[in-house]
């Protein structure tokens, strides 16, 4: 049993390193900026633009189907690092099998394609 | 290690309707929205019916594995990969007719295939795996196939609110199973079931038991969402009765059969070799004399639930739904006495006779409901007078529900009683003659309407040619098998050798 929960000992120590860096910076900043408020300092930062309304606002459904399109192929590209460095030793059956997976995942953009998740109305 | 050296032939079936599957929803895309569906069923019936050329082509071979136990080929996987087969080859015809130019519902028709294959694959990797990620990725594809397919009718309210209901909680349902493997593995190190199954036994040696028991009922619980017995029985009566006939059908039969393959192979293969050598009463296996408690607890629980709730249904969907939790409580009875000589092959003997018994009673229902426009069992009242046949083979499917006599249900619920009664287990038994006793009543309230009651039409109902089909092949299957239950106990345990589950080749 010793072992098992010496394992949280770890976890504890990260746990209060994480929460001691945020404070310990923002203290440290707090201390070192000069203190110079007005108010187009105090709203809210949006890229750049003039931000308008409330952030309670219902957005497009599209976007979620853009966002999960969007994931699929960055999980993808995880996939394809690690067989890419690897190449020389996996060989040819294991670019057999990532071409089959890249042709599924293909078939599920022309499925996206297809069915006009890609056209923006 | 050369990977091209691993047998790759023994995933034939599965590569066939991952195949099928790609193919259809290709065609699919890029065929004109106005042309009819209905031939992709036919493709995809193709598909399941060569990867079952091929199941039975391997079966009673030696046990293969291939990728560290990822993918097995053994007896188990085998007998279970036929059911799923067999009955997607029925639902298919089923659908065919479900989704005639009548049925304005279903927008998706193309989907309505290949999620039932991908649905099928997901399950036959359930069945023929033994590595615990494999095994939870299978589940996870059948479980994503068939929420869609619940919610398939876009438009209808029902649909909508059983498809929200069946995410929500098969998610959950998910997160507990997933947490229950974590302590496993978290005390082992591994996902090979074998090598689980090795290191569990000694870690139960070291103290901790504790783990074990906490991975192990959090397991039982989060899959027995699959199989829907208590305590995750809940959603079954809501997702069944909005769910499309059809995929209820499937819910009921192969969803279930499935979660059953899933729940055998785990329990059976990682809890096996725990024994605890510290008791007073002298060394006991902890799976069979202990833990087997609380799974007849779950079966019995279950029977009475399903059985008394059904009582009180006027939706037909809905009795079948506490039906349904009914019957998975009496299959459950055989894992109570795990290691019964003749576990493996009463627990298939019932499921086979579920399968067909099942799948009949839904092609009745969807051809008398679909006709009266209405789910209400007053559906059928007078249906003898509008199709005599139809009501015979009704009255055949749910005498073999209840367990009467010469039809497939009553050996199946006879041999799992039986077996109950041989390994002392009498107050399970009891249990299980008393609910079955009850369940008459609703089995009976529809045999009195089809008969005695006067309907609203005495209008001949026309049977389609595929829902008959599917209808006399229940009644062939039911009565076939309630004739002659020696010949498929024999068939099963002459040519599947279930034993070669635990061998390591």
């Amino acid at each position: 049993m010793p072992l098992y929960t010496n394992n949280y000992v770890l976890v504890t120590i990260f746990l209060f390193l994480g929460i001691l860096l945020p404070v310990a910076a923002l203290t440290f900043g707090r201390f070192l900026r000069p203190n110079n408020l007005y108010p187009e300092k105090q709203t809210t930062y949006e890229s750049g633009v003039e931000p308008t309304g409330e952030s309670w606002i219902q957005f497009n459904v599209k976007y979620y189907i853009y966002a999960l399109l969007f994931v699929i192929f960055d999980v993808e590209t995880i996939f394809l690092y690690p067989w890419a460095v690897a190449y020389d030793k996996l060989g040819l059956f294991a670019l057999i099998e990532m071409l089959i997976f890249i042709v599924l995942l293909i078939i599920g953009l022309i499925y996206a394609w297809k069915k006009k998740v890609l056209e923006w109305k | 290690m050369d990977i091209t050296a691993w047998n790759w032939e023994v995933m034939t079936p599965e590569f066939i309707i991952l195949g099928t599957a790609t193919i259809l929803s290709l065609i699919d895309l890029f065929m004109p929205d106005d042309r009819d569906r209905r031939f992709l069923g036919i493709l995809g019936l193709l598909g399941v019916i060569a990867a079952g050329f091929y199941v039975i082509k391997f079966a009673g071979a030696e046990p293969v594995q291939i990728m560290n136990d990822m993918f097995r080929l053994d007896s188990f996987g085998t007998a279970f990969k036929l059911i799923f087969l067999t009955g997607v080859a029925l639902l298919f015809i089923l659908s065919i007719q479900y989704l005639n130019r009548q049925n304005q519902e279903v927008q998706y028709r193309g989907e309505f295939f290949y999620l039932v294959l991908t649905a099928l694959l997901g399950m036959m990797i359930m069945a023929s795996s033994a590595d615990l990620i494999t095994l939870f990725v299978g589940l996870e594809v059948l479980s994503v196939s068939s929420y869609i397919l619940v919610g398939i009718r876009k438009k209808h309210l029902y649909s909508n609110e059983s498809a929200f209901k069946y995410v929500v909680s098969g998610a959950i349902a998910t997160a507990i199973t997933l947490y229950g493997m974590s302590f496993i593995y978290g005390i082992t190190g591994t996902t090979n079931l074998y090598d689980i199954a090795e290191r569990l036994a000694s870690a139960y040696q070291q103290g901790f038991s504790l783990m074990i028991y906490l991975g192990f009922f959090l397991m039982l619980v989060g899959l027995s969402f699959k199989i829907a017995v208590v305590p995750y029985h809940m959603w079954a009566p809501d997702v069944y009765q909005g769910a499309p006939t059809p995929v209820t059908a499937f819910l009921s039969v192969l969803s279930k059969a499935a979660g059953f393959a899933i729940i055998i192979r785990i329990f059976l293969s990682v809890f096996r070799s725990i024994v605890n050598y510290q008791s007073d009463a002298g060394s006991f296996y902890v799976l069979f004399q202990e833990l087997n408690l609380y799974i007849a607890i779950l079966a019995a629980a279950s029977m009475i639930i399903g059985n008394t709730l059904a009582l009180r249904q006027t939706n037909i969907k809905r009795l079948m739904a506490y039906s349904s939790i009914a019957q998975a409580g009496y299959i459950l009875v055989p894992l109570v006495t795990f290691w019964g000589i003749n576990f493996f092959s009463q627990t298939l003997f019932y499921l086979v006779a579920y399968l067909f018994m099942t799948l009949g009673a839904f092609a009745v229902i969807m051809v008398v409901t679909t006709d009266r426009g209405t789910e209400d069992i007053r559906s059928f009242a007078g249906l003898y007078h509008r199709s005599p046949f139809t009501a015979i083979a009704m009255t055949i499917f749910l005498l073999s529900l209840a367990g009467i006599p010469i039809t497939a249900g009553f050996f199946g619920k006879f041999y799992i009683f039986m077996s109950s009664v041989l390994y002392e287990n009498y107050w399970l038994a009891a249990v299980m003659m008393g609910t079955s006793i009850i369940s008459y009543i609703y089995y009976f309230g529809i045999i009195r309407q089809m008969y005695m009651r006067p309907g609203d039409t005495e209008a001949r109902l026309a049977v389609p040619l595929p829902a008959a089909f599917v209808i006399a092949v229940g009644v062939l299957g039911t009565v076939a098998v309630g004739l002659f239950p020696d010949l498929v106990l024999n068939y099963l345990n002459q040519n599947l050798q279930f034993t070669d589950m635990f061998a390591r080749p």
